[in-house]
């Protein structure tokens, strides 16, 4: 029986996502020695690779079925994470957030992160088991409820950037488990004008903080940020995206952008701009492609999932992939704020790294069962 | 179970979450196309430029030193590290204060007051943090130019004068070149920018191309902080040209102490070799110290000395060897009979003319000091007999006075490389207005006037003794300078790169084209026995006298200022000397000028004896220097190394090295 089941896993293993996911993690092993080639980033990424590889062998082996059974108590200990994170005993404090909680052997780790996957898997098991027909209301405000508890936490922290990606999941979630398209359309239109004027009205109140301001307003006129306040991230990264040009830098990684630290947090939140640095327009788009591809797989898993349950976690994982990428490399490229989310599985930390390829072995897992019922 | 088990186009809604992802990642795309390939120049200038940095080494400018190669000025620049209150005003700084104790190596309680003390002064002033600054902190600060616009570097005492107030308006002066200097075109041609250094005055401002050296620049790459991370290339300054001088510090301090023992301690004497125009001392006093100059309106101080040198009325900050126009009394008569002779009024064998005791124009009587009969050319000028140039001026007429002034170039400048000669002014320069004043007509009674230098003459010191010394040496009239050699500058950086500093040559003196004030050797020496008898002969200068070894020949001056003879107070008469020796074969030639101090025989004359005993006897003059210096630094033990202290102490150093200058 295990034998069988050995060499069935090993055939529908899905080899060409996993494989993917881990050349982008090592072209992220490469840009993080570009970006700080005098720190050890670089080799603690690969000892996170290597973690998550073993991660990822042992969720894609285990039925998703049962870890979906499991998911309340999974999000019990995640909201347990998160509380644990806040006391400022066990939560370690960087640039003012309080969202890392100190792990002996491993280091650092930020439950934030990991929360996201109990959180999908909550809203996959509320929304895979529902009858068919239009979703109610009361069902939408049970899914955001189930959202609500982790985004309060890290709002404590405060991580506003961590929570952004959160919300790409519930959306999923309820537009796949068939929310009216008139919401849907009345939810675009209000977000149209509810984020202007929530805008003005932050200004205006006071609300929004003056550096958060900034860092909107200089998407208007990078050229004119202050050479010392936050604009001057957004230029100085799209300084260094631009000087990548078609192919990159060449011989000249010594006194790049990121060495001169002219570009702030290089090896993570302003990764993308080292790689188009050392890369150039080449490199960037080969990335751009691959993130397409594993994407793409990801989808066709979804539309060959044995269950709904199997095809809500995938399409809330690809809504989160795709959502944090689009985020991050806005905000590299200089059309969004700067808000500190991390581009999956090229930004250095372990915690991003693990939670991605905890996602993609849940969906490798998925894939695996397809045939199964 | 597939999709399409579903009801509610859910196949649809994942197709539509994949494309929305697709054209997100195409949004991405198209913005790196922008960025990279349509805009990829353009940002990878804006890097460049901000990780290159160029600084600028300032050139040490060239020394300047006497003929014997005394140090009269400097040539070591020293650099300060200076902070500027005006881009601080309202930002609170003091987080920084811990950046610049450790970029400049200061300690951070001595910033602390340095600040706070900065605080309460006008906004356009300086506070120095780093003096003697090295290059290590130069580049520190210029690095930080964007983080800390407030520091500055500036070049300090610039320059420096050892001598202080002696040969101030020769030497002249240094200063940033003004705003108004840079807006012409010649300083914009040559490239200069705010902040440079350039000659203001005297041999500074004359000669400044050539003392002024090529700056140098490090091209660095520096990180986002400034800190320099590596050298693209490095160019080093080429220093200015050591100007040698003409002046004989020893002749210029006896010079100078003949000034200042004398009645008024106002006015001017120069020295010159009347073979070639070799000038060996000029003074004009008062004077002022150019070290004040230097150090500008950065301190209260340095403002108040400014303001109050240009307010003195005794205006210490013109030089009365070149500005001063005077009324040159009885020296005139030296070229006057010279020209009276070449123009045939009077003949070598036939001079004599009366005296009378004076003359008679129209019904006023203007008197000569004494009644000399009907006396000869030698004998007129030996006694300074008026009422025989009254009657030789009317002789002469205006127009051989004219010609008189055209011969000797009074009209001209002498060409004395010094900035803002003034020209003398004669009957030439008067003549239309006294025309004017006449009904058109030019009046006897002014040609009796200008005869005996008054009125209608005002002459430059430079420019009398130009005319005079001419006739010790067969009429030739060398023009004044003090230029002697400038020495030869190495060429600087590799000849191979665009970077190379050509070196500059050595040069000495040229002089213009010679012109000469023709006369027969009778002519002359007829001119030459009556100055000689001035002093040697039972004239009005005997007490000049150096005895028959060292004969001086000359001429006494003493000019109406408002009423001849009489002591008018502040108003005497101007007393002047002008003379050369040995007499016949002269070597030196001296003139002095006392403001309002009364008869040139007694005043000017012993003036113009004691520089001519220095000149015989070097050695005795008193240098003064270091004794003097010695008296202010027992106070200063305990102090910190405040900037005054540090003058004091970097003068003393400097002015023991001023006998012999050491080798660079």
């Amino acid at each position: 029986m295990v034998a069988i089941i050995e060499k069935r896993q090993l055939r529908d293993f899905d080899w060409l996502t996993a494989v993917v996911a881990m050349a982008i993690v090592c072209f992220g092993v490469w840009q993080i020695y570009n970006a700080q080639p005098t720190q050890s980033y670089w080799t603690k990424q690969i000892v996170g690779l290597v973690i998550a590889i073993i991660v990822l062998a042992v969720v894609a082996s285990t039925d998703y079925r049962r870890l979906i059974d499991a998911a309340p108590v999974f999000y019990a200990l995640g909201l347990l994470l998160l509380v644990l994170v806040l006391i400022p005993g066990l939560g370690v404090k960087v640039n003012g957030q309080r969202a890392w909680l100190a792990v002996p052997f491993i280091g650092r780790f930020q439950p934030s992160e990991f929360v996201k996957i109990p959180v999908v898997l909550m809203l996959a098991k509320y929304f895979g088991n529902r009858r068919l027909g239009n979703l109610r209301i009361k069902e939408i405000f049970f899914g955001a409820a189930i959202l609500a508890a982790p985004v309060f936490l890290i709002l404590l922290e405060p991580d506003s950037g961590q929570v952004i990606t959160y919300f790409p999941l519930l959306a999923v979630v309820l537009y796949l488990s068939a929310v009216r398209m008139r919401y849907v359309a009345i939810a675009i239109g209000l977000m149209a004008i509810l984020v202007p004027a929530a805008y003005f009205v932050g200004i205006q109140t006071g609300t929004i903080k003056g550096y958060q301001r900034e860092r909107i307003e200089v998407i208007l006129d990078p050229e004119n940020a202050d050479p010392r306040g936050y604009g001057y991230h957004t230029f100085q990264s799209m300084i260094t995206v631009g000087k990548g040009r078609l192919t990159g830098i060449e011989g000249d990684g010594g006194m790049s952008q990121s060495v001169l630290k002219f570009l702030p947090e290089p090896h993570t939140d302003f990764i993308f701009a080292v790689t188009a640095e050392n890369t150039g327009f080449v490199g960037c788009i080969s990335l751009l492609l691959a993130y397409g591809l594993l994407l793409s797989r990801l989808v066709v898993g979804a539309r060959e999932a044995p269950d709904r349950i199997g095809m809500l976690v995938i399409m809330a994982i690809v809504g989160a992939i795709t959502f944090q990428i689009f985020m991050n490399v806005g905000m590299v490229l200089g059309f969004l704020p700067v808000i500190g989310v991390p581009l999956p599985l090229m930004s250095s930390g372990l915690s991003s790294i693990l939670s991605t390829f905890i996602a993609i072995g849940f969906v490798i897992s998925v894939k695996m069962r397809r045939f199964v019922n | 179970m597939k999709l399409h088990d579903y009801s509610q186009n859910l196949a649809a809604r994942v197709s539509s979450i994949q494309i929305i992802g697709f054209v997100l990642l195409a949004i991405l795309g198209v913005r790196l196309y922008h960025l990279q390939i349509n805009k990829g120049e353009y940002y990878r200038d804006r890097a460049e430029n901000q990780r290159i940095r160029t600084i600028r080494i300032p050139a040490p400018r060239g020394a300047i030193l006497d003929r014997n190669g005394i140090l009269l000025v400097d040539s070591r620049s020293t650099y300060n590290v200076t902070l500027n209150h005006e881009p601080i005003k309202n930002i609170d700084v003091s987080d920084r204060i811990d950046e610049y104790a450790r970029g400049l190596g200061v300690d951070r309680e001595y910033l602390d007051e340095r600040f706070e003390l900065v605080k309460n002064r006008p906004e356009y002033e300086t506070m120095v943090l780093k003096e003697n600054a090295t290059l290590e902190d130069i580049t520190w600060v210029e690095t930080h130019s964007l983080e800390y616009p407030e520091l500055r570097i500036q070049l300090q005492p610039q320059r420096f004068y050892p001598l202080g107030e002696s040969l101030a308006h020769v030497l002249g002066y240094v200063g940033e070149i003004s705003p108004k200097q840079l807006e012409k075109p010649e300083y914009q041609e040559k490239g200069f920018r705010p902040g440079d250094i350039i000659g203001k005055g005297g041999l500074e401002q004359y000669y400044d191309e050539y003392l002024r050296g090529v700056p140098g620049y490090r091209k660095v790459i520096v990180d986002s902080r400034g800190r320099v991370q590596s050298q693209i290339e490095s160019v080093p300054p080429q220093a200015g040209q050591d100007l040698v001088t003409t002046i004989d510090l020893r002749i210029q301090r006896a010079a100078e102490q003949q000034l200042a023992k004398s009645a008024t301690k106002r006015g001017s004497i120069i020295a010159l070799d009347p073979r070639n125009g070799e000038v060996y001392a000029m003074v004009s006093a008062p004077s002022f110290d150019p070290n004040v100059f230097v150090q500008g309106s950065a301190t209260p101080e340095g403002r108040k000395q400014i303001a109050a040198y240009w307010q003195n009325e005794e205006r210490p900050l013109f030089n009365r060897a070149i500005q001063g126009r005077y009324p040159p009394g009885s020296t005139w008569k030296i070229p006057e009979s010279v020209a009276a002779l070449r123009q045939g009024v009077v003949t070598v064998t036939n001079s004599n003319l009366a005296c009378g005791g004076g003359i008679r124009i129209g019904n006023k009587f203007t008197r000569c000091m004494g009644s000399h009969g009907t006396p000869p050319l030698k004998y007129a000028i030996t006694k300074s007999c008026d009422g025989y140039y009254y009657r030789l001026g009317l002789k002469m007429g205006i127009d051989g006075m004219i010609k008189m002034v055209e011969t000797f170039e009074y009209d001209k400048r002498t060409g004395v490389d010094l900035p803002n000669e003034k020209i003398s002014r004669t009957p030439k320069y008067y003549r239309k207005a006294i025309e004017k004043r006449y009904n058109g007509r030019w009046v006897d009674i002014e040609t009796v006037f200008a005869s005996i230098g008054q009125v209608t003459v005002d002459v430059t010191p430079i420019s009398m003794l130009r005319a005079v010394s001419s006739v010790g040496v067969g009429g030739k009239l060398q023009t004044p300078h003090f230029l002697k050699e400038f020495k030869e500058i190495g060429a600087v950086g590799d000849r191979a790169t665009s970077n190379y500093v050509e070196g500059r040559k050595g040069f000495g003196y040229t002089a213009p084209k010679l012109t000469t004030v023709t006369m027969t050797p009778e002519q002359n020496k007829l001119v030459l026995d009556g100055m000689y008898d001035v002093v040697n002969g039972g004239g009005t200068a005997t007490s000049v006298s150096l005895g028959p070894e060292f004969p001086i020949a000359g001429k006494t001056g003493t000019a109406q200022v408002t009423e001849l003879g009489k002591d008018t107070g502040r108003l005497k008469d101007h007393a002047w000397f002008v003379g050369f020796a040995p007499a016949y074969a002269p070597e030196l030639a001296v003139i002095a000028i006392i403001e309002n101090a009364g008869f040139g025989g007694s005043h000017a004359g012993p003036a113009v004896k004691g520089v001519f005993q220095a000149f015989r006897d070097p050695s005795s003059v008193d240098m003064g220097g270091e004794a003097t210096e010695e008296s202010d630094s027992p106070n200063d033990e305990n102090t910190r190394a405040q900037p005054d202290a540090a003058a004091t102490a970097g003068r003393v150093q400097r002015l023991s090295g001023l006998i012999r200058r050491k080798a660079d």
